[in-house]
């Protein structure tokens, strides 16, 4: 009895999170998927997030929800800035996108740092307390936080399955030549999966603000565990994120039960480097 | 005709103000002031300048024969030790600096070290490990408590007080982490006291539920945070509080307080044990302090830490051993420090440590143990590192 | 006359030679000298690292390599007391075959595959460093008091080499070794079969050429080269720690090689160099560094997509028109 609560424990504790992370994998992949670029500023998106969740919730006091479609609108805009700008040109050389996507972040990353200082910012959640039963507990922002960003890949997956724009997408992600033969805007199309790949992220970001804390660098850990999820998954494969994020979640509740956080670290890398080789394409075909 | 005597008497008159200015000496200071660890270095950085203005305000510094005006010259060394060498390298061989006062991450301590040694270069820093001072490094100093120096003495006032029979100890795995593991461990097994847990996480870890998930079911009777910074810190109080936590709570090296409570809450927070981390706005607060911190406020906007009461400390001392060696060449000065007592912002200061570190090159001062209650910060014990013991 | 790409190349080598030789006379500020070796021993990780990334595959790994060069000497010089010669190819070696290994690896991958893997790689042997066998290597605070080389010695002549000078000439007489056998590849059968290999994989293997064994050798190579600048990193600072040969000297590299051309034998020779002065003109501006390189980098970028001698090649092949675009004529 006592190992059950144990384990359910944990399995609340890994998808608390790990749904948040599916959110930001989703992002990179679908970019990837689209554009075949890795956004290496991806975790960058994540944290402009934040501090929108910083300014506009904390600091103006916006209705936190109202904060999110903000956010969202409003990095969903600027990515497709970006990409018209900056990563449209650079698609015959990927390596290089990837460096200008480097550039980008340390940009990014600064300027925040330079505009809005270094100290770390509590952003209040809109849904305080904790909540307590059968020996388990879980505080009402993170089950805020799982219930949004279930809505919000539902969300995605409804947009991508029945509109017309997410129909273009997938059909540009197939096959980008037959796409632009049958009349779709690919560069709009493009701008508005690398926008909305961003977007994802930033409202992830969002999200988990108030849960964890807001600083310029919050980036970078996210950009990692999106990265793992999406080899695991199969880079470009929107299920796969999600099969992808639900491994990395399990492996990172259920391991530190059992082993030291550099071993659970090192099991997961070498997890990647064994599907790697065994099945190089991800868990999910695409 | 007129033009020619004003521009010739304007000349005069500022060769002359020129002759009589004062010479410049520079401080060098490095530290992490981007990256996660960015608050302590920029705190560091910016005591280091206050304290430096106050001086040049009042007419320079004077020693012997001279008069100097005091400029400090900050890198970032990212929380990399490579980068670390380089910015040393360039403090020393190309900006010239005989002092570099302020820094912290054990690692980049040690790697600057390799080029401040052997240049005679007086480096003072914050950095915790008790490898970084000793013989064999004649110019080396830490300004301020580490793990060695708070560690035992807070534990023993823990067991004593709070009847602690059981701990479980975090800290981040990396240089400074460890080396405070290893003093924690030893103290708690010094005095007894039963270790449940021993856990290192990765510097940028936010989740700790998984970690708490096993280690709270043991039941440990005190939880330590050790040497994390104030962001995780504050994460671990507010993820303890969740999860139901009630025991006592501790963080050995806390400094920036608010910083952590801020991200905990005052609920979460509530209770939480700071040794390190001197009450900067308590009864016993010396009123130097408080000036400094007000001083701080007003001029950016933002609370201070104890860093930055720290190096303004530090600089205040080098240059109060600089007066009395009448020189600023470094080997004279260090004689000066060593084992010497001053007059600061803190009070007296001792440069102590002989009996830990073969060396007087520890600072030293009475630990004070604070609380968080209700919502402020109270001084509730008050300990003495064993090397000021003696004296 | 026509000069060829390989005579081009060893003339360039020779004016670099004679200028890097000079820079310890010329100048007589040791942080510019400090400054200079870093940039040769950059400059032995970027050319090795460029080799192989003509070859299609982007090996994340490279630091890694570079790591293991570094620990295993540093180790074998603290716990054994051996001398710097003898654990200079043991540590070397020791990165090639690592190299070699990944190599084997990359028989089952092909494409964005193999950078995922080097990636994996790269994160599992720096926390392999960091948190295990803390007795050999170290652990989290790394290995410190790693000594200088030992002193060369030819019959009664000593040369100590402890100063910052002296290490430079030895970092230079490094890369002078590296850079000829970096040449010779380049312009040699083998050098032909690689750049056929980046071409079209199915196309070489259809002539004949034996792909694997092209990037096993190439490989391993890039390998022993990334461990010796390894070594001497080690050797000369006298500590080292895990996170000196993660993703962020990685990801530098990479600047310098993609931004100065993957394609050209120069591209990371300027990438490297560039980058570097820029580095340190950048660090009188503080808070503003991170900001302005990253800057810096967008906008090269976005200007010269195939990198500086990429677009350099592209000029001169335009203002020249009826010639022959050097890539081809490699090897002539």
């Amino acid at each position: 009895m006592f190992e059950a609560t144990l384990a359910f424990q944990a399995l609340i504790n890994g998808a608390s999170v790990a749904l948040v992370y599916i959110l930001v994998a989703l992002g990179l992949t679908l970019i990837f998927s689209i554009m075949g670029i890795i956004n290496f500023a991806h975790g960058e998106f994540y944290m402009l997030g934040g501090f929108a969740a910083y300014y506009l919730a904390q600091v103006a006091g916006m209705n936190y929800i109202a904060m999110l479609a903000v956010t969202f609108l409003a990095v969903c805009a600027f990515g497709f800035c970006l990409e018209r700008l900056l990563f449209e040109p650079l698609r015959a050389q990927p390596l290089s996108g990837f460096i200008a996507s480097l550039g980008l972040l340390l940009v990014l990353q600064a300027g925040v740092s330079i505009l809005f200082g270094v100290t770390d910012k509590r952003v209040d959640s809109p849904f305080p307390g904790i909540l307590h039963g059968y020996g388990l507990v879980i505080s009402r922002e993170r089950l805020f936080v799982m219930m949004a960003s279930a809505v919000l890949i539902a969300l995605l997956y409804c947009f991508l399955r029945w509109s017309k724009q997410g129909l273009a997408l997938r059909a540009a992600a197939q096959e980008w030549e037959a796409a632009a033969v049958l009349g779709i805007n690919v560069n709009r199309i493009s701008g508005l999966a690398f926008g909305m790949g961003c977007a994802l992220a930033a409202a992830a970001g969002a999200l988990l603000a108030p849960v964890f804390y807001v600083t310029p660098t919050m980036g970078a850990q996210p950009l990692v565990k999106a990265f793992i999820i999406v080899i695991i998954g199969g880079m470009g494969s929107l299920p796969g994120a999600v099969a992808g994020g639900a491994f990395l979640g399990l492996l990172e509740s259920i391991g530190p039960m059992f082993f030291s956080p550099a071993t659970v670290d090192l099991l997961g890398f070498g997890a990647i480097v064994v599907l790697l080789l065994v099945r190089p394409t991800g868990l999910v075909k695409s | 005709m007129h033009a020619f005597i004003l521009i010739a008497a304007l000349l005069c008159a500022t060769t002359w103000t020129a002759a009589a200015a004062n010479e410049t000496l520079k401080i060098g200071v490095i530290g992490p002031m981007s990256g996660p660890a960015a608050q302590w270095g920029v705190e560091i950085a910016r005591g280091a300048e206050m304290k430096a203005e106050e001086i040049n305000a009042a007419g320079g510094l004077k020693i012997g024969n001279a008069t100097y005006d005091i400029r400090t010259i900050p890198y970032d060394h990212k929380a990399n030790a490579a980068e670390a060498t380089t910015v040393a390298n360039r403090l020393v061989f190309q900006d010239k600096v005989s002092y570099i006062v302020g820094n912290s991450i054990g690692a980049t301590t040690t790697a600057a070290q390799t080029i401040t040694e052997p240049n005679k270069v007086l480096f003072l820093f914050v950095s915790w490990g008790k490898q970084s001072l000793g013989p064999q490094y004649p110019y080396s100093f830490r300004e301020t408590f580490s793990d060695v120096e708070v560690v035992e003495p807070f534990y023993r006032w823990l067991k004593e007080q709070k009847k602690i029979n059981t701990v479980a100890l975090l800290d981040v795995n990396d240089q400074s982490g460890k080396t405070t593991g290893a003093s924690m461990v030893e103290a708690a097994k010094a005095l007894e006291l039963k270790i449940l847990a021993d856990e290192y996480f990765d510097r940028a870890l936010t989740d700790f539920y998984p970690l708490f998930n096993r280690i709270l079911a043991m039941k440990p009777d005190y939880v330590d945070l050790g040497s994390v910074p104030p962001g995780t810190a504050g994460l671990l109080l507010k993820q303890l509080h969740e999860m139901g936590y009630a025991g006592t709570k501790g963080w050995v090296s806390g400094a920036i307080l608010e910083g952590a409570i801020k991200i905990a809450g005052p609920e979460a927070a509530d209770g939480l044990l700071a040794p390190w981390s001197a009450n900067l706005e308590g009864a016993n607060t010396p009123p130097a302090v408080k000036e400094i911190v007000a001083k701080y406020q007003k001029k950016y906007g933002e609370p201070a830490g104890n860093y930055v009461v720290d190096n303004y400390v530090a600089l205040d001392i080098v240059t109060q051993a600089m007066k009395a060696a009448g020189t600023t060449d470094t080997e004279k000065v260090v004689g000066h420090l060593a084992g010497k007592k001053f007059d600061s912002a803190w009070g007296p200061v001792v440069v102590g440590g002989k009996g830990t570190y073969g060396v007087d090159h520890q600072f030293l001062r009475p630990i004070t143990i604070t609380q968080y209650q209700n919502g402020k910060m109270v001084d509730v014990g008050s300990a003495m590192p064993r090397d000021l013991m003696a004296k | 006359m026509t000069w060829t790409g390989q005579a081009r190349s060893i003339v360039a080598f020779l004016l670099l030679t004679f200028a890097a030789s000079v820079v310890p006379v010329v100048t007589h500020d040791l942080y510019k000298v400090d400054v200079a070796t870093t940039i040769l021993q950059d400059l032995i990780l970027a050319m090795s690292l460029r080799v192989v990334m003509n070859l299609g595959l982007l090996n994340l790994a490279h630091t890694s390599l570079m790591g293991i060069g570094a620990y295993v000497s540093a180790a074998l010089a603290m716990r054994l007391g051996m001398s710097f010669w003898l654990t200079l190819p043991i540590a070397a070696g020791a990165a090639a075959l690592m190299a070699l290994a990944l190599g084997m690896l990359t028989l089952r991958l092909h494409g964005p595959y193999f950078f995922l893997l080097t990636f994996a790689v790269m994160s599992m042997i720096q926390l392999f460093f960091h948190s295990y066998l803390e007795e050999i290597f170290g652990g989290a605070t790394g290995l410190i008091g790693v000594p200088r080389p030992n002193p060369l010695g030819f019959g009664s002549f000593t040369l100590p080499l402890v100063s910052k000078v002296s290490l430079y000439y030895l970092i230079l007489a490094f890369w002078i070794a590296a850079a000829a056998v970096l040449i010779r590849l380049e312009y040699s059968r083998l050098g032909l079969q690689c750049a056929a290999v980046k071409q079209s994989e199915a196309v070489a293997r259809s002539v004949g050429i034996h792909t694997i064994r092209c990037k096993l050798l190439v490989l391993s190579l890039s390998g022993f080269l990334a461990g010796v600048a390894g070594v001497f990193f080690a050797h000369s600072r006298g500590v080292i720690n895990s996170s000196d040969f993660g993703i962020d000297p990685m990801l530098k590299l990479l600047v310098y090689v993609v931004v100065g051309g993957v394609s050209n034998f120069w591209g990371p020779v300027v990438g490297t160099i560039g980058f570097s002065v820029l580095s340190e003109y950048l660090r009188s501006f503080h808070f503003l560094e991170t900001l302005m390189y990253g800057a810096v980098l967008i906008a090269v970028m976005r200007l010269f997509p195939e990198g500086i001698t990429g677009a350099c090649e592209r000029i001169f092949a335009a203002a020249r028109p009826g010639s022959v675009p050097s890539h081809v004529t490699a090897g002539a």
